[in-house]
């Protein structure tokens, strides 16, 4: 390297801060950071493994999946299906090199099929869900698993018992590294005794889709009928609400609900507008709100403690401290967003620890990945350990030991990720707060509500 | 099956002989002779118990030291009837013994780095690792029944496909009254084995040496 090029890259990326390895070029050093960045080249070349899917259920939601797995290099997808033939015709052009399948059962049937996602309806999972896993494949169950404590609790025993399987419910806050960033940061006590939650979901929206076809415009619109949905508390904030479950670290013990038809008086039964409040042991309370008539600020989560509030919107985070609290120090370096009068200090993953120098603490290009990306990651990281962990434990011991490949499956190391548990109790949770919207009233969470058998 | 009538050598031979003299009478019986062959050197055979050992590889780098492990050693040992875990003689022992690793089931904490090394050790060609045994030597008898064994060991190593004399200490525990327990280690270099370090151009370089340390149990196969 001569000396005009050091002086070139010493202007544009020292003075930037970004680039490491040019750092450790003009120093001829050993780095001194631990979370070094894998050189992006051997990474992004390597494809450990693929792994054959199938996506059940092209709605909207269904394509973003497609999407999303289009994306992930470990991802082959082989099939799509869907019951209607223009959603399953669109699909289609998104995902060329994969059969379009009118019969989920087919999918089923194809040996290749290793892991299916299913986003159908959330009444229609029931079927799907059971009929996969005694197929034999892995399954990626959208949330909420049901409409129903039936079915949910039907899903996930049969999820339970497929010991040689994945089961991933679609909470994919549960694998955001975002948000299990700021999980230990919670549970390290840096906002101090949590006291209360608020959660909104605000989007002025119909939630209504038109269809030219009556008896389709009436199998599109399941989410209108309280017969098939579990309404805005139960489709769309059981991601909210279990997320703020998981940071107060408890399960509520009753939930009061308040909904009503504001806006959308177009012969629907599910409210567009809701409230509910749910007490969790100790005391705390979450508000959580939701409104089809009204887009005002979004979406986020918040979380109040005694030493400090923080802000979750998406992928970012906030934390805005009393002025009581005590000082943890890096939060001086951090940087800085107004709020109106308030100030937030934002929570980055590698923000509060100042290992690494040359770099900024900006969350813009690591954390502009969506949840359902990490959620879908981390369900083809599992599924290949599982199943590996099985073929090479099948071949390595000349035993039939049941009891000794299920012990070798339970310590396989996996991605967090929510399994049936966690997808069980959010759907029974989601059900009970749905009841208690439609009938205005308060419902009691027992122990037993959540229990699996 | 054929190891192991060779290495049982001198045994099948003198039996050989013997049948020799009554060849032509005995021609019809001659279907029989594998099953007079085996009973003339039996085995005792231990099978890899699950869930009951462990493998490591340690390696350097100029960031880190690293390691990687498992749980899943397969396989056998198996010694010639003769030698008494009650009254050994040292010297040779007439044994086979072989070992096998899924590479895919060796993992650190780091998914992405277990890839990397999935990779430079060429799995989706050469999905194991290979050990087996060709020589064993009790160095000296035990002293007491709790004693372990300790043996000087040759074999042979394969790992991405790559062949190599493996020279090893072994020493070997009784674990109750039908399991044996077999630890040691021995230091192999990746490029032996056609295996380029891994490095990342300026975040770091691995070390060619790396240390393979086992701890290996074995139970008696159950007479059927």
């Amino acid at each position: 390297m001569n000396k005009n090029e050091t002086a070139e890259l010493n202007r544009r990326d020292f003075l930037k801060g970004s680039s490491f390895a040019t750092l450790m070029t003009m120093l001829g050093g050993v780095e001194l950071i631990t979370r070094a960045p894998l050189h992006a080249a051997d990474l992004a070349t390597l494809v450990p493994f693929q792994l054959k899917c199938a996506v059940i259920g092209l709605g909207n939601w269904g394509r973003e999946i497609i999407a999303t797995l289009s994306r992930l290099k470990t991802a082959q997808l082989v099939a799509v299906c869907d019951t209607y033939p223009a959603s399953l015709k669109r699909a289609a052009n998104s995902a060329p090199n994969a059969k379009g399948l009118d019969d989920y059962r087919k999918i089923l049937d194809d040996k290749e099929v290793q892991a299916v996602v299913i986003a159908t309806p959330t009444h229609q999972h029931r079927e799907i869900a059971i009929a996969a896993l005694q197929a034999g494949k892995h399954v990626y169950c959208e949330a909420p698993l049901a409409s129903n404590i039936e079915d949910a609790k039907a899903i996930a025993l049969a999820a339970k018992a497929a010991r040689k399987q994945v089961f991933q419910a679609g909470l994919q806050t549960r694998s955001d590294p975002q948000r299990r960033f700021l999980l230990d940061f919670i549970r390290a006590g840096a906002s101090g005794k949590a006291v209360k939650a608020h959660a909104q979901w605000h989007k002025k929206q119909s939630w209504r889709m038109t269809s030219p076809n009556p008896a389709r415009e009436r199998e599109l619109n399941w989410r209108l009928s309280n017969e098939t949905s579990l309404g805005l508390v139960g489709e769309i904030g059981i991601h909210q609400i279990d997320a703020l479950s998981w940071f107060l670290n408890g399960r509520p013990v009753s939930v009061n609900g308040f909904g009503s038809i504001m806006q959308w008086k177009d012969g629907r039964d599910v409210p567009d507008t809701v409230e509910a409040v749910f007490e969790y042991p100790g005391g705390a309370h979450l508000l959580y709100e939701c409104t089809l008539a009204n887009s005002f600020d979004a979406d986020y989560e918040m979380l109040y403690g005694t030493d400090a509030a923080i802000m979750m919107r998406g992928n970012k985070a906030w934390m805005f401290k009393e002025v009581d609290s005590p000082l943890l120090g890096w939060e001086v370096y951090a940087r800085k967003d107004q709020f109106y009068k308030e100030t937030g200090i934002a929570l980055i993953a590698n923000a509060t620890k100042l290992t690494n120098l040359t770099e900024k603490a900006t969350d813009e290009a690591a954390y502009t990945t969506k949840p359902l990306y990490f959620a879908l990651e981390s369900f083809l990281i599992n599924v290949n350990a599982v199943s590996s962990a099985v073929e090479d434990f099948s071949a390595t011991f000349d035993v039939n030991d049941k009891a000794a490949l299920e012990k070798y499956i339970s310590e396989v190391k996996l991605q967090p990720a929510a399994g049936y548990q966690e997808g069980f109790e959010a759907t029974a949770l989601a059900i009970k707060a749905n009841e208690a919207v439609v009938n205005g009233q308060k419902a009691v969470l027992p122990k037993e509500w959540f229990e699996l058998a | 099956m054929i190891a192991r009538f060779g290495m049982a050598n001198p045994k099948p031979k003198k039996l050989m002989k013997r049948t020799r003299f009554v060849f032509v009478g005995t021609l019809a019986l001659l279907p029989l002779l594998p099953f007079s062959l085996r009973a003339a050197g039996d085995w005792v055979r231990y099978n890899a118990v699950p869930n009951s050992s462990r493998v490591k590889v340690d390696g350097t780098s100029t960031l880190h030291d690293w390691s990687v492990g498992s749980t899943a050693l397969g396989g056998y040992v198996e010694f010639d009837e003769a030698f008494d875990l009650n009254k050994p003689a040292s010297g040779k022992v007439n044994a086979h013994c072989e070992v096998r690793i899924f590479v895919r089931q060796l993992k650190s904490d780091k998914t992405d780095m277990d890839n990397v090394m999935y990779d430079s050790m060429k799995e989706k060609d050469h999905r194991r690792l290979d050990y087996r045994l060709t020589e064993m030597t009790l160095k000296e008898a035990p002293k007491s029944p709790d004693a372990p064994f300790l043996f000087d060991t040759k074999g042979e190593l394969v790992v991405a496909g790559v062949t190599n004399k493996a020279q090893m200490p072994v020493t070997m525990v009784r674990v109750g009254a039908d399991k044996l327990k077999f630890t040691g280690s021995i230091s192999v270099k990746m490029t032996s084995f056609g295996i380029k370090p891994p490095t990342k151009l300026g975040v770091f370089s691995t070390g060619d040496d790396v240390k393979i340390t086992f701890e290996w149990l074995t139970a008696k196969k159950e007479q059927k």
